[in-house]
């Protein structure tokens, strides 16, 4: 015990010494993330694409907007492989649900239910209407109230940039022909159209009036974005055509 | 205060003191002039249990899945633990449940979920009861007191998780924006056939504008005549006019000459005393009531209920069905 | 108290520089009233919604992270930023090594905070745990921090003793890890160079693997390690006795630092994580019980022989029930931690009510006691009044207590009733009656916090007289100096 002499009476020692004990615990459970494979799975639609799309410009923008106003200190977008929660939210949710979640939204607290799959659970114009005034749909509610995302305009100047910058980080939006063509190898044709950053302006101009997510199809909101990106959450692959044994495999 | 004084004043550096409370001796480190700590051994008891941790923490990582072992494919320790569950078939791109074959593997957390949902009792009696009420007929599974109340239970829950957001939690809906579901009218059929299919399907309501086709005064006497179809005390000058329009613009069309509605269509029928959207009752007066019948022929509406086919199993509809049936029945 | 003979000629003030202790001890405390009020307000909206008054800049959603970086980063930062550099001069006993650069800590640091706490109102926010602040204040904080290991090391290597003491192991550690933590987990590529959105280089899965290694070690290292550094001082000062143990400090400093890196998994038990990764964490999280409480034995234990003073000197009654509330809520982690509790937990008010019994009964219950024996200290006088340190400390105390208890009822009521089932197994309950029932321990938090906020209003007004009375007698002032050290 006595020998701890040496390490407090040198600043250089217990310097190097503490550094190499903190270093180990991140190393041995980070570092294989990357690369052990399974940990994202695989999942891929009977066609043989990927089940798992990145977002598309009006979503992303939504779901900029869902951490901006701090909906994860809330809501939780992670079931849990639970008879509960399978019950009331649906299937568990996977690591490939959120791959090209930058960052990740899992969350860590339930004031609200769990998002994870919220979409489709609920209409367009209820979830504009819950939004806006979450008590007048349920009376119990302690959501706060969101009424100027109906009246601010969806901010798309920075669309481009943004997405350029999310595939800086991996999340495949094609920019070149190339990348377009891989992109209708991997997602299919209709899902890489949406992904192209080319396109992206038009694009979700296009996803904002069809989708009508406001009720408002004359204003383009930030309530379009913020619905869109909840209508898709969970939604992507779907569970019936697959054996669960399929996804216990990569546990 | 007066031991540490004593302490201190004898106080050489590097040298050991003796502590004259308690008997332990000091490492003769001193810092900030009487910053010093005691040589006292670490609490015995404290060793064992921090090697009793450690026991535990072998133990653990023996029996679940814990260390990686390299950057490979499934490169991780998996642990002695086993846990068995059927696989799923799926057959014409549909999932049959547990109904493959056998398969143990180590202890996960997805295998465990798995093993619960076909091998806990509780659960297996849900799954029991949802089968049997979906297989039997609503009228039995009214009578049927033990049935009745599982569909009772059965719809607190997913109900309250899934519908009352919108339909409130007793069902009774928004005037305006989501129908009274226990009112026992239906907009799109009675029938737990229907009903089942609402369900399934979801709705799309839609009550078209007419502020473009009609004047003013147009939409005015349509409101009279609408109102006066449930006997409410209105203009019959102007509903006598309404009644022409109703059948000259289109609203007949939908509505039934007769104005009972249409469930192919979810038309309201507008003949029951029951209002879905024009918040009638709310209305203090004859005014008020033709203003908020004028409201919705001018402006019309859409509205839309989702679908829980992807959601929740036929059965499982079925039973919910039940519960509606249940509710409105009473 | 301890004062003794054997002081240096030249006053404290010139020996060591109490100047940049000063600064950070005031902003420590303006921050804590600031966060802690947040806290309160926050708790406020939840149990009463209107609150949030449909304006954006107040939402919960936005608040909460000012709450959450108001207590850890502005009070827990500026508290150990004081107590670090005061620890560090007396114990080396030399004199802080480049005020310039200290000042640069107190200023950059300060300023991080105020641009993060701006930003979140104004909906910029990196949006993971902890980790809220955006790139360009992320840069801010790197170059505070590499600046603020220079200061420390260069002051611990002209130290006068060959021995370096325990607090400062805890110290360095700290300052390690969370250069480590903070570089790591803050990887992002901005949208542009003079935009503030940033997208983080991880994604899903790694995301959530990094974020709560950071996030477990911001509460391993920021409001443990660190302020165990501060107790390793301030509690044997107090009591005027040696640490208890030497050979439990090596111990439990080596541990602790090892193992804490292990855990973060714990907040992502039966999530996309792969499970191994989970058992790592649960199983870790159980052998840092023991070091846990190495910490707190080696606190507690130096009280033995001189036991009265827990009734008879409020300060260490602050630093007493600190590291019960430490030992409390380390056993209460280690516990959540298993797979099979954490299944209830995990989500629930629970975790929030172990979070405040680690931040208020430990965290912020160490500082005040520390603050009340260093702040008569650096401004050379006496503190004001004791009587209302005895006051602080009971209001505080209530506060936890209802705070903790109020928070099981709900976190324990809630993920026992969503696991519910009925006899034929069904769901026995919707969320939202969950969230009706949780509406009475809400209101009882609310009211906790503002048991607590009214008694760092106490503190406040006696820092303030305390000041006060040692500008006004600088005479007095004067004569002291020589007599205390
Ligand atoms: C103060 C906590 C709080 C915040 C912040 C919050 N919510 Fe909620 N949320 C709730 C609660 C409680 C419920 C359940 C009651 C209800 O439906 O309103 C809920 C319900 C929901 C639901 C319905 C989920 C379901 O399955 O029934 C959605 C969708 C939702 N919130 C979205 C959001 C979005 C998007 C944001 C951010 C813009 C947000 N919430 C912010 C508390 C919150
Ligand atoms: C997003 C809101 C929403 C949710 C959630 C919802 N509904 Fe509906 N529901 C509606 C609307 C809107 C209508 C009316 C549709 C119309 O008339 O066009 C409707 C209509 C119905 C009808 C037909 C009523 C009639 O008079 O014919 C039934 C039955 C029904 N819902 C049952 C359910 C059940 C059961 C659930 C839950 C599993 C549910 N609803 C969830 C919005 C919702
Ligand atoms: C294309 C079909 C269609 C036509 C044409 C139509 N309606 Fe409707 N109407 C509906 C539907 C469908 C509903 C119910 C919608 C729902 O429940 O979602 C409805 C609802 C209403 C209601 C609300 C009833 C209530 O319970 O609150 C009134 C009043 C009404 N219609 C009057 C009229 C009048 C008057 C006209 C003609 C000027 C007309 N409708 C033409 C389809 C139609
Ligand atoms: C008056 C005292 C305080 C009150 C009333 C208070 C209140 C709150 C509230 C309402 C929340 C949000 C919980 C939720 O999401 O439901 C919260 C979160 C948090 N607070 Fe405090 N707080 C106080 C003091 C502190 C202090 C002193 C610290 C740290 C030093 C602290 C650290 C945190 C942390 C880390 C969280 C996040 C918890 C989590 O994500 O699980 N709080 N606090
Ligand atoms: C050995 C010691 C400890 C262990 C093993 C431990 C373990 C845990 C566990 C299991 C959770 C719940 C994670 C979840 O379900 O989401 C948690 C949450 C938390 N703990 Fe501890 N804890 C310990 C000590 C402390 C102390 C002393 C503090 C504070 C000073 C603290 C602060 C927190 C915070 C802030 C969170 C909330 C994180 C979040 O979800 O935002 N913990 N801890
Ligand atoms: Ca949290
Ligand atoms: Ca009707
Ligand atoms: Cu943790």
């Amino acid at each position: 015990m006595m020998k701890h002499e040496s390490i407090e009476t040198n600043a250089a020692l217990l310097i190097v010494l503490t550094l190499a004990a903190i270093s180990i615990g991140g190393l041995v459970e980070i570092v294989p993330l990357f690369y052990i494979e399974g940990t994202v799975e695989d999942v891929k639609n009977a066609d043989g694409k990927d089940a798992v799309r990145p977002y598309t410009g009006l979503e992303q923008l939504g779901r900029d907007i869902y951490t901006r106003e701090g909906c994860y200190t809330c809501h939780s977008q992670m079931i849990r492989p639970f008879r509960d929660e399978a019950l009331r939210y649906g299937h568990y949710s996977l690591a490939a649900e959120s791959q090209y979640d930058h960052p990740f939204q899992w969350g860590s607290m339930r004031r609200g239910p769990d998002l994870a799959r919220v979409g489709g659970k609920y209409s367009s114009a209820w979830h504009t209407k819950h939004l806006i005034a979450p008590r007048s749909v349920v009376p119990e509610s302690i959501m706060p109230n969101y009424p100027w995302l109906q009246d601010t305009d969806l901010d798309i100047s920075d669309l481009t940039a943004k997405m350029k910058t999310l595939k800086k980080v991996g999340v495949p939006y094609s920019l070149t022909k190339i990348e377009y063509d891989a992109n209708v190898e991997q997602f299919g044709e209709d899902v890489a159209k949406k992904l192209d950053i080319n396109m992206s302006e038009k694009n979700l101009m296009k996803d904002a009036k069809l989708g009508n997510f406001d009720g408002n199809p004359d204003k383009l909101s930030e309530m379009d974005a913020l619905v869109a990106y909840l209508q898709i959450l969970g939604t992507m692959i779907d569970f019936s055509k697959h054996d669960e044994a399929e996804f216990i495999k990569f546990r | 205060m007066a031991d540490i004084d004593k302490v201190t004043k004898q106080k050489v550096k590097h040298e050991v003191i003796k502590d004259p409370l308690t008997g332990a001796e000091t490492t003769g480190h001193v810092w900030d002039d009487t910053l010093m700590e005691f040589n006292n051994p670490i609490p015995t008891w404290w060793l064992w249990a921090f090697y009793g941790t450690i026991v535990f923490t072998i133990a653990y990582f023996i029996m679940y899945p814990s260390w990686p072992t390299g950057l490979a494919e499934k490169g991780y320790l998996k642990g002695t633990a086993e846990l068995t569950y059927k696989a799923d078939i799926i057959k014409d791109g549909k999932r049959i449940v547990g109904g493959g074959e056998e398969i143990t593997t180590h202890w996960n957390t997805r295998a465990l979920l798995a093993h619960e949902m076909q091998n806990d009792p509780n659960e297996l009696k849900r799954q029991e009861m949802v089968k049997t009420v979906a297989a039997t007929p609503l009228a039995s599974v009214i009578k049927d007191p033990q049935q009745s109340q599982f569909v009772l239970a059965y719809g607190k829950g997913i109900f309250g998780d899934y519908c009352a957001a919108c339909h409130q939690a007793g069902g009774q809906g928004v005037i305006g924006h989501y129908p009274n579901l226990i009112d026992d009218a239906w907009l799109w059929g009675a029938d737990s056939a229907d009903i089942e299919l609402t369900i399934r399907k979801g709705r799309k309501g839609n009550m078209p504008a007419h502020k473009a086709s009609m004047t003013d005064a147009e939409i005015a006497q349509t409101a009279n005549y609408v109102l006066s179809l449930s006997g409410e005390s209105v203009d019959s000058a102007a509903a006598e006019h309404g009644k022409k329009l109703f059948n000259t613009k289109g609203c007949s069309g939908c509505h039934m000459p007769t104005g009972i509605g249409m469930k192919a269509l979810g038309s309201a029928n507008l003949t029951d005393k029951i209002w879905t959207q024009a918040d009638v009752p709310a209305a203090v007066d004859a005014k008020a009531k033709v203003a908020a019948v004028k409201t919705i022929i001018a402006n019309g509406f859409k509205r839309e209920m989702p679908a829980w086919e992807s959601r929740l199993s036929n059965d499982e509809i079925k039973v919910l069905v039940a519960y509606l049936k249940l509710l409105s029945a009473n | 108290m301890a004062s003794t003979a054997t002081s240096p000629i030249v006053s404290p003030n010139e020996q060591y520089n109490y100047d940049i202790v000063k600064k950070f001890a005031l902003m420590a405390i303006f921050w804590g009233f600031a966060g802690m009020t947040a806290g309160t307000y926050i708790a406020s909206e939840l149990a009463w919604p209107f609150l949030n008054f449909d304006i954006a800049q107040i939402t919960f959603g936005r608040l909460r992270p000012l709450h959450t970086s108001g207590v850890i980063f502005g009070f827990g930062g500026n508290a150990l930023f004081a107590t670090s550099y005061y620890i560090v001069q007396r114990t080396c006993q030399t004199r802080l090594w480049g005020t310039g650069f200290a000042n640069f800590t107190f200023w950059g640091w300060n300023l991080a905070i105020t641009l993060a706490g701006i930003g979140y109102m104004m909906g910029i926010t990196g949006g993971r745990e902890y980790a809220e602040p955006e790139w360009y204040v992320d840069l801010i904080i790197l170059v505070v921090w590499v600046v603020y290991f220079l200061v420390y090391v260069m002051t611990l290597l002209r130290r006068n003793q060959p021995h370096i003491y325990v607090a400062n192991w805890f110290f360095v550690s700290f300052i390690l890890a969370v250069a480590l933590l903070h570089i790591f987990n803050n990887l992002a590529v901005p949208v542009s160079f003079f935009g503030t959105k940033s997208y983080s280089l991880f994604s899903g899965a790694q995301d959530a693997m990094v974020q709560w290694w950071y996030g477990h070690n911001a509460v391993g290292f920021f409001l443990t390690a660190a302020f165990l550094g501060m107790m390793y001082y301030f509690v044997p000062k107090q009591a005027g006795r040696p640490v208890y143990s030497y050979r439990l400090s090596i111990i439990h400093f080596w541990a602790l630092s090892f193992m804490y890196m292990w855990v973060g998994t714990h907040h992502l038990h039966w999530t996309a994580i792969p499970d191994w990764t989970s058992s790592l964490a649960a199983a870790f999280s159980i052998m840092l019980l023991m070091p846990s409480w190495g910490g707190m034995i080696n606190g507690i234990m130096t009280l033995s022989g001189a036991w009265d003073k827990l009734r008879s000197d409020p300060i260490m009654m602050f630093l007493i029930t600190s590291l019960s509330f430490y030992g409390m809520s380390t056993f209460e982690g280690p516990m959540m931690a298993l797979k099979s509790v954490n299944a209830l937990s995990h989500y629930t008010d629970w975790t929030v009510g172990h979070v405040h019994s680690g931040a208020l009964g430990w965290v912020a219950m160490v500082t005040f006691g520390s603050f009340y024996h260093m702040i008569p200290r650096i401004w050379n006088t006496t503190i004001y009044s004791v009587k209302m340190i005895y006051i602080h400390f009971f209001l505080m105390t209530i506060g936890i207590l209802l705070y903790i208890t109020a928070l099981w009822v709900s976190g324990i009521g809630q993920g026992l009733m969503l696991r519910a089932f009925d006899e034929y197994g069904n769901l026995a309950y919707s969320f939202i009656e969950t969230v009706a029932f949780m509406h009475g321990p809400l209101v009882a938090r609310a009211i906790a916090g503002m048991f607590i906020v009214t008694g760092m209003l106490f503190m406040i007004y006696n820092v303030w007289m305390t000041i006060a009375h040692a500008k006004r007698n600088p005479v007095e002032k004067l004569a002291s100096a020589t007599a205390k050290a």
